[in-house]
């Protein structure tokens, strides 16, 4: 990486976590490198169980109890206090989650002005701000709804706005499309992809082998480990990461947009 | 930080409309709680400042000598209810009284003999008439003011009373009874004056004039098988700088006469007020505890509500954590929440105590007071109430693991 222009946002290495103590002991993250660069669409796949939720947790600093190394914008998050890293989720990172997470007894704006409170904003410049957000989600008509007044689809974008609207460095997906139809999923997917375009990073974890063909790089994980790491699309300002694993195959996806939907 | 606590106060008063029911019923218990002790407090409050009024409108000039230790311990005031005016055994003896007249700068001593017993004219009076025995300088040091005849003079001869102006309306059925004989304790007593009507059942004296009979000193002694039995001298000195002079001579004379015990009080100023209040004191002090379990319950009840709250938004505090939240700004944000059912309580329950006094006062012969140490203790308990009892909600919300507060279900 010493010839890549910035620096990675976030490297793994030997990355464990451990549940469980004595018998009950297991490793769901099992001895993890990863080099992550900016701009990078990462699809996460892999089996029930393979740590991929984990993983997600741990890069967004809701799980701090790891082994191993954990480099955010090149700075060990081992030292960082639990304040620090409620800052960092609060300005760098942004989730989006399968069942989306929307404050049921909070309208739709003030659900995506919800982390603005967090950085201390006043109460105009959050509303003006996640109104702005709604809009270019075309949600605009949709403010003064409750969630409950939303589709599925409709909750998700509520969710990526939410999660945009402190500009976050990394946008952290779980499953984002795991309860949507199919349609709905690719209007996700398509508002994830226009993101990436404009040049954020996305760590998305999935089940569904065709929502990779929007991933420039797609990492199927085993057993706490990383079993393939694949780079589908080539980007601008991106050298290879270090670790050229066995880029066996690429995942039966990899049949491109053949499955794209109506 | 203070956009963080709008936003708090803006998330309670959601949180709080959003069940409106649930939060009133648990701010009952603080409401109540807090009702009981403004009542208590306004009304001793009151009680009180009529006495200090009285004193104060004396000239301040005045030392009153209680028999029994001084208690500075309110809660002694609880231990020993006083009993109407009847002192067990008194302390103070007429060589007491002997030796304060002749203490320098006393410029007037009266002694309070007061006595149980029947009082009949044409009809009978109530039982609790108060049988004041003492001397004429009590006319000078207490103010009292005759509005028909004349007031006590050991000179006259006979047995002679004074009686109160209620007391002549319901045992003679007019305020016209000069000359007419009373019987106290079955003696006959001839009336020679009529006080005037104070309508003031509480002073200093700890007797209602409004209804005493006022005889001499030495017919008391008669009616006591000849003993004294003085309930309380009241000192007045020439002037209010010789007052703190006088005490200490009181002080001086009396513990020679009484070999070095200490069983005797001398008062002055707002002390005066004190055991005159003292049932008060002790009817207060009890209130106050019930008031203080019912608010302890209220208390339990906050936290209650408060932790079944927490349990309800797991995967809210799960969403906020992960998006930025700190442990503090949960904390925060629950316990403005448990601090605006403690204050919402606390201010209805002000507000009632009051109307509840006001109620009560009706038929009593003082008004609650305002001030703003009752409204400060009203607003600090309940501030104690809800930091105490809503802390440790907000920290078992804040310690939550987002992980698993976002798997939860809503």
């Amino acid at each position: 990486m010493s010839d890549t222009k910035t620096p990675p946002v976030i490297v793994l290495k030997q990355l464990k976590k451990r549940f469980g103590i004595g018998d009950a002991e297991h490793y769901a993250l099992d001895g993890i490198n990863l080099t992550i660069q900016k701009g990078e669409f990462i699809a996460i796949m892999g089996p029930s169980g393979c740590g991929k939720t984990t993983l997600l947790n741990v890069l967004g600093l809701l799980d701090s109890h790891i082994e191993g190394e954990y480099e955010l914008d090149g700075k060990s998050i081992a030292y960082l206090s639990a304040k620090r890293q409620a800052r960092i989720r609060s300005q760098q990172i942004g989730f989006v989650f399968q069942s989306f997470n929307l404050v049921s007894r909070l309208n739709v704006i003030d659900n995506v002005a919800l982390p603005l409170i967090y950085k201390g904003m006043t109460k105009l410049a959050r509303q003006k701000k996640a109104s702005t957000m709604l809009r270019s989600f075309h949600l605009g008509e949709r403010e003064f709804y409750m969630p409950n007044q939303l589709s599925g689809g409709q909750m998700q974008r509520v969710a990526i706005a939410r999660a945009l609207v402190n500009d976050p460095a990394i946008i952290l997906a779980d499953e984002p499309t795991g309860n949507l139809d199919s349609r709905a999923s690719h209007i996700i997917m398509q508002e994830l992809s226009d993101l990436h375009k404009q040049g954020n990073t996305i760590i998305m974890v999935t089940h569904n082998p065709d929502l990779t063909t929007y991933a420039s790089r797609v990492i199927t994980m085993l057993d706490g480990q990383i079993d393939t790491d694949t780079f589908r699309l080539p980007l601008q300002s991106r050298t290879s990461t270090k670790k050229p694993l066995n880029i066996v195959k690429k995942p039966k996806a990899s049949t491109t947009k053949k499955k794209d939907k109506k | 930080m203070k956009i963080l606590f709008a936003n708090h106060i803006h998330i309670a008063r959601q949180s709080i409309a959003s069940s409106r029911m649930r939060s009133t019923l648990t701010m009952l218990g603080i409401t109540i709680g807090v009702a009981s002790i403004t009542t208590i407090l306004a009304l001793s409050a009151g009680a009180s400042k009529i006495v200090v009024d009285q004193v104060d409108s004396l000239g301040g000039n005045i030392a009153v000598i209680r028999p029994g230790a001084n208690s500075d311990n309110t809660l002694d005031g609880i231990a020993k209810i006083p009993i109407g005016q009847q002192y067990a055994a008194s302390s103070l003896s007429d060589v007491d009284i002997a030796s304060i007249e002749r203490i320098e700068h006393v410029k007037a001593v009266a002694p309070l003999m007061i006595l149980g017993g029947s009082v009949s004219g044409v009809t009978e009076g109530s039982a609790h008439t108060p049988i004041l025995a003492t001397t004429p300088n009590l006319e000078q040091i207490s103010d009292i003011e005759v509005s028909d005849g004349q007031f006590l003079d050991p000179e006259l001869n006979g047995a002679t009373a004074v009686i109160g102006p209620q007391l002549s309306i319901d045992i003679f059925g007019t305020d016209q009874s000069i000359g007419k004989t009373i019987k106290v304790k079955g003696q006959p007593f001839t009336i020679i004056g009529i006080l005037k009507r104070t309508n003031n059942p509480i002073n200093y004296n700890t007797v209602d004039f409004d209804n005493a009979v006022l005889i001499n000193l030495a017919n008391g002694r008669e009616l006591n098988q000849g003993a004294s039995q003085i309930q309380q001298i009241n000192v007045q000195s020439e002037s209010v700088e010789y007052l703190g002079g006088v005490i200490t001579e009181i002080n001086k004379t009396l513990l020679k006469n009484h070999f070095n015990q200490a069983d005797f009080t001398v008062l002055s100023g707002d002390e005066i007020a004190q055991p005159t209040s003292g049932l008060f004191t002790a009817l207060a002090g009890v209130s106050v505890a019930i008031a203080a379990i019912s608010l302890v319950v209220g208390g339990v009840g906050i936290m209650n509500i408060m932790l079944v709250s927490v349990a309800e938004r797991t995967r809210e505090i799960g969403i906020r954590k992960a998006l930025g939240a700190t442990n503090s700004d949960i904390i925060s944000q629950f316990l403005i929440e448990s601090l605006a059912l403690s204050i919402g309580g606390g201010i209805t329950g002000y507000i009632f105590g009051y109307i509840l006094a006001f109620a009560i006062s009706t038929f009593l012969t003082f008004d609650p007071v305002f001030n703003w140490e009752i409204a400060g203790t009203a607003l600090i308990v309940s501030l104690v109430i809800g930091t105490l009892f809503g802390l440790y909600p907000a920290i078992r919300a804040a310690k939550k693991d987002p992980i698993a507060a976002l798997r939860q279900y809503d």
